[in-house]
C-alpha cells in the first residue's frame, strides 16, 4: 500500500518501491518479487486508464503503434530473466534506481510546455482539453523511431525488474517526442498492462506468482495510489521530488548493497 | 480515422479494461478474505487464481477488440500493428508453456 502511495505521487507504477521493499524487508526472490510487482502493474494500468477514458488524454494510435516495441521489449526481457542470476537482476535494479533518481533531479525546475493548439497533429498527434488553462492542446509526435527504441528498452526494463517503464518513457516521449507530459504519463499508463502482460505470463508459467501475495500486493497498491494521488493534488511538487529522489537513491544503495 | 470512430474505440476499450479490473478485484479480494478467515482453502485458491487470470487476460482482451475494430475500419496499417501484439503476447504463453 505504501508502494502504491509513493508511486502515485511519483506518477509511476508502484513497482519501483514495491520490488525492494519485497526483495530487502519480506526477503522474496528477485524472481516472485518482479512477478508479484509485474501483476500490480497490470492491475494499475487497466484501473487507471479506464477511468481516465473519455477525456482524450490517452493517445491511442501513438500507444498501439509503440506497444509493438514494449511487449517485444517484454517478451525478450522475460526470456533474459530466466537466465540472469538473483545477484544480477538486483544490481541492475539498483542501477536502476539510483539512475532514476537523478533522471529525477535534473527535471527538477522543468515545466510542462504549453503547445499552441492550432497545430497540425498529423498522423499519430493529439489533441485534448486542458482543465487548468481551459484550451485545447494540440501536438504532433516527431522521431517516432526514438520513441520505438525507448518503448523496446522499458519493455525489457519492465519484465526483467518488474517496474512499469514509465520512467525511460514518459521523458523521452516528452523531451524528444513533442508529447506533453501529461498525455505522454497518461498513454504511457495505457501501455503498461499489456506490457506487464508479456512479461508476466513466462513469471506465470514458471510458478513465479505467489497468488495470495499478489492478490493482497495489488489491492494494497490499488487502494494506496488513490491515497496517493490525493496528496499528491496538495503537496508542494518540488519537496516532493525532492524527498522522493532521496528514498529512490537509498532504495538503489540498499539493493546494491545487500546481494546475497 | 474520424473522430466519431476515435471515441468509439475510445469507450470500448475503456469498459473492457474497467470491466475486467472490477471482476478480477473482486475475485482476488473475495479469495483473500476466504484464505484469512481459513474457510474453505480450496474455493478462496480456485477464486484467486481465476482473479489473477482474468486481471492478465483484462489487456489482452483489449488488444483483441482493438484488432477488430481496426479491421471494421478497414485500418490496415493499424490491423498489422495490434496483430503484432497479439502474436508477441501468443510468443509469450509459449515460452511459458514449454
Amino acid at each position: 500500500m505504501a508502494a502504491g502511495i509513493l508511486g502515485a505521487l511519483l506518477g509511476l507504477g508502484g513497482g519501483v518501491f514495491l520490488v525492494p521493499f519485497m526483495v530487502l524487508a519480506l526477503h522474496l526472490p528477485m524472481r516472485h518479487a518482479v512477478a508479484i510487482s509485474l501483476v500490480t502493474v497490470i492491475a494499475t494500468s487497466s484501473v487507471v486508464t479506464s477511468i481516465r477514458m473519455g477525456r482524450s488524454l490517452v493517445n491511442f494510435r501513438l500507444g498501439m503503434l509503440l506497444e509493438v516495441a514494449t511487449t517485444a521489449g517484454g517478451l525478450a526481457g522475460g526470456v533474459i530473466a530466466i537466465m540472469l542470476s538473483q545477484r544480477t537482476l538486483q544490481r541492475m535494479f539498483g542501477l536502476m534506481a539510483v539512475a532514476s533518481a537523478f533522471a529525477m533531479l535534473g527535471r527538477l525546475e522543468k515545466r510542462n510546455v504549453i503547445v499552441a493548439s492550432d497545430v497540425d497533429t498529423g498522423r499519430l498527434g493529439g489533441r485534448y482539453h486542458e482543465n487548468e488553462s481551459g484550451g485545447v492542446v494540440s501536438y504532433r509526435v516527431k522521431r517516432v523511431p526514438v520513441a520505438m527504441a525507448a518503448s523496446l528498452a522499458a519493455g525489457s526494463l519492465s519484465s526483467l525488474l518488474g517496474v512499469g517503464g514509465g520512467i525511460i518513457k514518459v521523458p523521452v516521449l516528452n523531451a524528444w517526442c513533442g508529447v506533453p507530459l501529461r498525455a505522454a504519463a497518461a498513454t504511457s499508463a495505457f501501455m503498461i498492462g499489456v506490457t506487464a502482460t508479456s512479461g508476466v505470463v513466462i513469471y506465470y508459467g514458471r510458478g513465479d506468482v505467489i497468488p495470495w501475495m499478489a492478490a493482497a500486493t495489488a489491492l494494497g497498491v490499488l487502494a494506496g495510489s488513490r491515497t496517493g494521488f490525493m496528496m499528491g493534488e496538495r503537496a508542494k511538487a518540488k519537496w516532493l521530488k525532492l524527498l522522493l529522489a532521496a528514498i529512490l537513491a537509498a532504495v538503489g544503495v540498499l539493493m546494491l548493497a545487500r546481494t546475497r | 480515422m474520424s473522430d466519431i470512430a476515435a471515441e468509439r474505440l475510445e469507450r470500448w476499450l475503456g469498459r473492457i479494461l474497467g470491466v475486467g479490473a472490477v471482476t478480477s478485484t473482486s475475485l482476488l479480494a473475495a479469495g483473500l478474505v476466504l484464505q484469512l478467515v481459513h474457510v474453505r482453502p480450496d474455493v478462496a485458491d480456485t477464486l484467486t487464481h481465476a482473479g489473477l487470470i482474468i486481471l492478465i487476460a483484462t489487456p489482452v482482451a483489449r488488444v483483441v477488440a482493438s484488432v477488430v475494430d481496426f479491421v471494421m475500419s478497414r485500418d490496415w496499417i493499424f490491423t498489422a500493428l495490434t496483430g503484432l501484439v497479439l502474436v508477441i503476447l501468443l510468443g509469450s504463453l509459449l515460452v511459458a508453456i514449454r
